[in-house]
């Protein structure tokens, strides 16, 4: 059973792998125990460290949907559970009007199905297969709603005054992101199990770009990765993730560069744009940090 | 499925009573998923073992980098601690299994080190301070009443906003269609939605070094009781740098947030430098905490020994993220008080409003100009 266990992590990985996401074995095997335990997964970490990416993967590899609900400010039951259809149902209250049937009937025909838009939370546990639940950046969403959320995650039913309760025909995997702007409350974190996830390092971030870029050589993605650890480590006031350094690896091919070195700092210059996204951030990388960043690869 | 024997269950449900004297959010429900977690992942591979644990019973970062250690504390034989697994040693390798190292290669390490603590390590004790003062019964009533009516205010600028508007940009049908029934059906008249609702959030920065020692607790505990009332407020403390309190203040174990700050406050009544610690506000936090409708409520004397250009800069970078900058200084409404010291005067072109705050009669009397600057 044990040996069993390190060997369903092991091939999961290398699924996921194939499917394009490098991902670390304490988060597979997090993976793995979430469909065991029919938990929500929730993801913490810096903006850019493929968070999103996880839930898209994970739909990738079961062969399944992905539903994903963006969370914002002022976000509310509506966008993300169901809406009745009123333009619809406005409609079809004129079209009855000189219909013999009895006022509970037609109560009943606007009310029934027909009329109902699903959002994504309800579309979510509606579907024939279990698809996967992607509730991106739950944290700019406000309280209320994440109470909404914790009952529904909860019980997997939701209810609708006018149609009645709607269980959930399939448990879908639920991923949860969240960049840590609010402080979520502890009982959602209770009902998850948690992974936080943090910058690649080396040999993490050479494996996405070699992945992610195959026509980089060998020699130019160890230089390029080398780059942007360094750059992560000076005190940037926004560190570049990992789709930033496949930006600038598609900037870098595109321009034909083919070795970071000092002397063509120049050049790796007008290519930061893919990977430095503030003008403080640009200020603190004048061509001298450049070329000793590139000096250093 | 595995059946575990008793003593492995015993140990297993342990486990999370060990990590909640920890100061873990883990509750006595927890014991059960930790059984059905073991027993499908089975206890003889402790990498998966741990993994699992972890994603189970940690609930934030804190608590996630503090995981390995006490696994290894309370799983691992007394004499075979391990240092925490390394990320470059181990994790993003896609081979199978990695077997764990022989007990050989871990470093030696002296034993009491590592012992399981049952309360968080208090070897910076800090004598000159003295925490009880946040659990102090005086006033603390009245701090808390003031709050929760500083909350209250707050609250209303919300909603305030929220409310159904007379005209907005958006057809309110529900309303609307409520409306129609008593004009049989037809919708003469039109409810409305207002665009978007707003919620200010707060962001503390308190100075706690040596010139502030008589307000700083004072501070903290209204930063404490406000942060019971309304849930987006985010505090720090600054000397020479800043530091989150917010987790610590908000444990609703008195005794236990008096540990913890106990841990924090290193360096706590030492000098001050404004300039150095805003600007590390900026470059560590601010990205992810200061959006445009947040207001940053600075509490600090003013005296600065750092530059105070930086401290201009500092502000005004902030100046650009934040919605409102408001500096509560203790000193202001002492008679004859101007902003004079470097420190006031490299800041006060960037506040929206300066006010007294030295004590709850005069943050009560300065409360109507703070929320309208809020506002």
């Amino acid at each position: 059973m044990t040996a069993e266990r390190g060997l369903q992590v092991a091939a999961l990985q290398q699924t996921l792998a194939d499917a394009g996401y490098i991902a670390e074995r304490n988060l597979v095997a997090a993976l793995l125990l979430m469909q065991d335990l029919g938990r929500p997964l929730l993801l913490e970490g810096d903006a850019g460290v493929g968070k999103t990416e996880v839930a898209k993967v994970l739909a990738t590899v079961r062969n399944t949907r992905l539903i994903r609900l963006q969370c914002y400010e002022g976000l509310d039951a509506h966008a993300a559970m169901y809406e009745w259809n009123y333009q619809r149902q406005l409609l079809a209250i004129k079209l009855l009007e000189h219909d013999e049937r009895g006022i509970a009937q037609k109560e009943q025909d606007i009310f029934s199905e027909r009329y109902l838009l699903k959002r994504p939370l309800l579309e979510a546990i509606s579907c024939e297969q279990p698809p996967v639940l992607l509730i991106d950046e739950v944290d700019r969403a406000d309280e209320a709603f994440e109470a909404y959320l914790l009952e529904l995650l909860s019980d997997f039913q939701l209810s609708i005054p006018e149609l009645g309760t709607v269980r959930a025909t399939s448990i879908p995997l639920v991923v949860i992101t969240s960049n840590g702007t609010r402080e979520l409350s502890d009982a959602l974190r209770r009902r998850c199990l948690y992974q936080y996830i943090d910058y690649p390092d080396h040999a993490k971030e050479l494996a996405i770009v070699r992945k992610k870029a195959p026509r980089a050589a060998a020699e130019l993605a160890q230089q390029i990765v080398a780059f942007v650890q360094g750059v992560r480590r000076m005190e940037m006031q926004k560190k570049p993730g990992i789709a930033e350094t496949l930006d600038w690896t598609a900037a870098l091919l595109r321009l034909g560069i083919t070795v970071i070195d000092k002397d063509g700092a120049e050049r790796i210059m007008e290519t930061l744009s893919a990977l430095i996204k503030t003008r403080d951030d640009r200020l603190a990388l004048p061509r001298e940090a450049v070329a000793r960043l590139a000096a250093a690869c | 499925m595995l059946t575990l024997d008793a003593l492995a269950a015993t140990r297993l449900t342990g486990f999370a009573g060990f990590l909640r004297a920890n100061g873990f959010a883990v509750g006595g429900g927890d014991a059960v998923p930790v059984l059905q977690t073991a027993q499908r992942v089975g206890v003889l591979d402790p990498q998966v073992l741990r993994w699992s644990l972890q994603s189970l019973l940690c609930g934030r970062c804190d608590e996630w980098l503090r995981f390995d250690e006490l696994f290894d504390a309370w799983f691992l034989p007394a004499n075979r601690w391990q240092k925490p697994e390394r990320r470059e040693a181990d994790d993003g390798a896609l081979s199978g299994d990695r077997p764990n190292g022989p007990a050989g290669e871990h470093e030696a390490v002296d034993d009491d080190e590592l012992r399981p603590r049952q309360a968080a390590s208090r070897q910076e004790v800090l004598t000159s301070n003295d925490f009880r003062a946040l659990a102090e019964r005086e006033h603390a009533l009245d701090i808390e009443a003031l709050m929760r009516r500083f909350a209250r205010e707050i609250k209303h600028i919300r909603l305030r906003r929220e409310a159904r508007a007379r005209h907005g940009r958006r057809l309110d049908l529900p309303a609307t269609i409520r409306r129609s029934v008593a004009s049989g059906g037809t919708p003469f008249h039109l409810a409305w939605k207002d665009r978007r609702r707003v919620r200010p959030r707060l962001v503390l920065l308190i100075d706690v070094s040596r010139s502030m020692t008589l307000y700083s607790f004072f501070y903290l505990r209204l930063a404490r009781a406000l942060g019971a009332e309304l849930t987006d407020v985010h505090s720090f403390i600054f000397h020479t740098r800043v530091t989150p309190v917010s987790q610590a203040l908000r444990d609703p174990d008195p005794w236990r947030a008096q540990e913890r700050l106990h841990l924090i406050a290193q360096g706590w009544a030492g000098g001050t430098r404004i300039g150095d610690s805003l600007a590390q506000f900026n470059r560590e936090h601010a990205a992810r905490i200061v959006h445009s409708r947040t207001a940053i409520i600075i509490m600090s004397d003013g005296y600065d020994t750092g530059d105070p250009q930086r401290l201009s800069d500092a502000l005004v970078q902030l100046r650009r993220r934040a919605r409102r900058i408001v500096w509560l200084n203790p000193l202001c409404d002492r008679p004859g008080y101007a902003p004079v010291c470097q420190g006031m005067l490299a800041a006060m072109p960037h506040l929206d409003l300066l006010a007294p705050g030295a004590d709850l009669a005069s943050i009560k009397a300065v409360l109507p100009n703070l929320i309208e600057a809020l506002r």
